[in-house]
């Protein structure tokens, strides 16, 4: 086993593996940027470098400060959790010539799955289906044209280096392509230094379902079923559960063998996603694989039991797959909601800011995965994910009632988060009922909302009323002579009588 | 103390008197309540209405504004003492013909999509803003002029700075 792992991260998912290696009592090595000295990560971990400035582009995201920090502090393998390095073959290629493990698959798989039109290309040749569409980046814009119109509209535009729902245009009609293609283009530049994009047909009203993969050195494989993604906000998903509800043993069963086929096909190594789209009649197509560590792999584990990330240490260690397939059972239902700095009044738009105050919730069946703490200024520089909460119950009503207590328990104060919105989803009948596709959050969701009746208005009117009274109290108190002015301490706006009397 | 509350359309009279310990003495629409409010954080309450308990999270916006969350419930409203009301009532501010761009949150300026004395109509994109990964791009409420820009691109701007103006 490793001595010692660097965890080339920042925020909830270095705080996530950081947990996995000290319960294995691996010591670690946290990275941060000159923003995130006070960051969770740095102060969770055993030793800690810093990185370089704030932007990622001059410290996450600089394999030559990575691999110093790893040579420095002696560390044997390194963990990228998701985004930044993680699926970067350049920094794949430069661990192994520094003889340091990446916890994770080959610069060769990461190279294959990582191109999305290579992957297709070589998931295609080991029979697993695809989506209609190229198979290599576009060359030119008469290609964007031809393709679109052989295949027909609606079409996707997709950034080859892509994910998480950048560099990704819809177009519906030939009027817009040219205008979609510039953006995604520019979009998949900055976000990935890469501008090429490849054309898919654009599958109607699909749902989003994937299968979580675990391979070691030795050959082995397991699937560990399905996750249900298709609550989605701008092709970005939002809330995840496994099981699906669509998903037959049958279906789970030819999904789970596809996507260890598409694994096999490039000796994957480590913890892998295929993501599929499934439509109407149930048919499945491989979308994409996720060469990391998901966001949403928590649900997996509650139902499974399984431990990924200390599964991927293990199997980087050399050690074989601690679970055989036949040991594998969904348990119950899991469902995670993440939680974002964004304000859902006003069009989710980010909010980074200081949490002044924080409540985590507890109680049977609750996770929190989060890289927070009252008084953490959330910075503006990285992904506005600051939390996952994770409901477990028998089955999924439970799980939803669960989910719906524990975010009615969240508190976070300072800074706007999507608590709000993940609480109307848990009561909407949709979601409840299971009947939902990818477009649900903004087709029908967000329609339904504006006309639904707020519950309590008295009650918010009242308070606010109370909190501007106290406000004009305290300034007036304030303004007496001998009482100093300034920042008014929380200890004033107790209202015990006897300690202070209002003028 | 007197308070008016603006709620879209409808107006709601709510006045707050202090009647010991964390009571008070609320009257909505003519209607009396006693309720016992304790401030539990910087704007959070604990409300107790009768008996029935809420956490009520309270955050000001400029302008006398309000979004008020209770159980995933947004309320928005506007409210203010009758004083201040009557204030800026005889004040009869007609900022029409204007319209700053302001920053909704804290970020970069990445580009910007016009120059000083360029025609914008409403709607129209000026400005793209990027914040955590994403950028989002801000619109001119008003066909005009655009007046003044007060930012480069490449700065980082504060939430509510001003950005540009347009007339």
């Amino acid at each position: 086993m490793f001595e010692k792992i660097l965890i080339a991260n920042r925020g909830e998912i270095a705080v996530r593996v950081l947990r996995a290696c000290k319960e294995m009592g691996i010591p670690t090595v946290a990275v941060f940027s000159e923003v995130d000295r006070r960051a969770l990560h740095t102060r969770y971990a055993d030793e800690a470098y810093c990185i370089g400035p704030p932007p990622a582009r001059e410290s996450y995201l600089v394999i030559d400060k990575i691999i110093g920090v790893a040579k420095a502090s002696g560390a044997q393998a390194i963990h990228p959790g998701y985004g930044f390095l993680a699926e970067n073959p350049l920094f794949a290629d430069r661990c192994e010539r520094e003889k340091i493990k990446l916890i994770g698959p080959s610069a060769y798989a990461m190279r294959t799955m990582g191109s999305k039109t290579l992957a297709r290309k070589t998931v295609r040749a080991a029979g697993v289906p695809v989506v209609p569409g190229t198979v290599d980046p576009i060359a030119s814009e008469e290609e964007v044209f031809r393709v679109a119109k052989e295949i027909g509209f609606p079409v996707m535009l997709k950034a080859t280096a892509g994910g998480g729902g950048k560099g990704l245009r819809l177009v519906r009609e030939e009027a817009e392509l040219r205008s979609s293609l510039r953006m995604a283009k520019s979009e998949a530049k900055s976000a990935f230094s890469d501008d090429s994009v490849y054309i898919e047909k654009y599958i109607e009203n699909p749902r989003h379902v994937e299968i979580q993969i675990l391979g070691d050195q030795h050959g082995n494989y397991v699937h560990l079923c399905e996750r249900e993604c298709s609550i989605q906000r701008r092709h970005q998903k939002v809330i995840e559960e496994s099981p699906s509800v669509i998903i037959t043993p049958e279906i789970r069963a030819a999904m789970g063998k596809v996507a260890i086929e598409a694994a096999r096909a490039v000796k994957y190594e480590g913890a892998g996603t295929c993501e599929f789209l499934v439509d109407r009649k149930r048919n499945f197509y491989f979308l994409e694989m996720n060469t990391r560590l998901q966001v949403e792999h928590p649900v997996t584990e509650m139902v499974t039991g399984v431990d990924i990330v200390k599964e991927q240490i293990r199997v980087a260690a050399g050690e074989p797959l601690g679970i055989r397939q036949e040991d594998v059972k969904q348990t119950g239902h899991a469902i995670e909601c993440r939680v974002y700095a964004e304000d859902p009044e006003k069009n989710f738009i980010p909010c980074p800011g200081t949490v002044t105050s924080l409540r985590i919730p507890g109680g049977p069946g609750v996770r929190d995965d989060s890289g927070m703490y009252t008084g953490f200024e959330i910075p503006i520089y990285y992904d506005p994910i600051i939390s996952k909460l994770v409901a477990w119950g028998r089955d999924r009503t439970e799980a939803i009632a669960r989910m719906k207590r524990a975010l009615a328990e969240y508190v976070v104060t300072g800074v706007k988060t999507t608590i709000p919105f993940h609480i109307r989803v848990m009561n909407n009948r949709h979601f409840i009922a299971g009947d939902f596709d990818t477009n649900f959050i903004d087709k029908v969701f967000f329609k339904e909302e504006e006309t639904r009746e707020l519950r309590n208005e008295e009650v918010a009117l009242v308070t606010a009323a109370i909190q501007v009274y106290a406000e004009e109290r305290n300034r007036a108190v304030a303004q007496r002579p001998g009482e100093a002015a300034g920042p008014v301490s929380m200890w004033k706006y107790s209202t015990r009588p006897g300690i202070r009397k209002i003028g | 103390m007197n308070y008016v509350a603006t709620i879209g359309e409808r107006e709601v009279k709510v006045t707050v008197e202090e009647i010991g310990g964390s009571n008070y003495k609320v009257t909505l629409d003519g209607r009396d309540h006693v309720v016992d409010a304790h401030r539990v954080a910087n704007r959070l309450w604990s409300v107790l209405y009768g008996v029935a308990s809420f956490e009520v999270d309270v955050t000001p916006v400029p302008g006398d504004e309000f979004e008020v969350l209770i159980n995933g419930d947004c309320h928005k409203f506007s409210l203010m003492n009758e004083q201040r009301r009557a204030m800026i009532r005889a004040g009869g501010k007609g900022a029409a013909g204007k319209a700053m761009v302001t920053s909704p949150m804290p970020g970069k300026v990445v580009k910007l999509l016009v120059k000083e004395g360029e025609e914008v109509q409403a709607g129209d994109g000026v400005i793209v803003v990027e914040a955590m990964k994403m950028e989002n791009e801000l619109k001119s409420a008003l066909a005009g002029k655009v007046k003044e820009i007060f930012v480069k691109e490449g700065e980082v701007v504060e939430s509510g700075a001003k950005l540009l103006l347009v007339e």
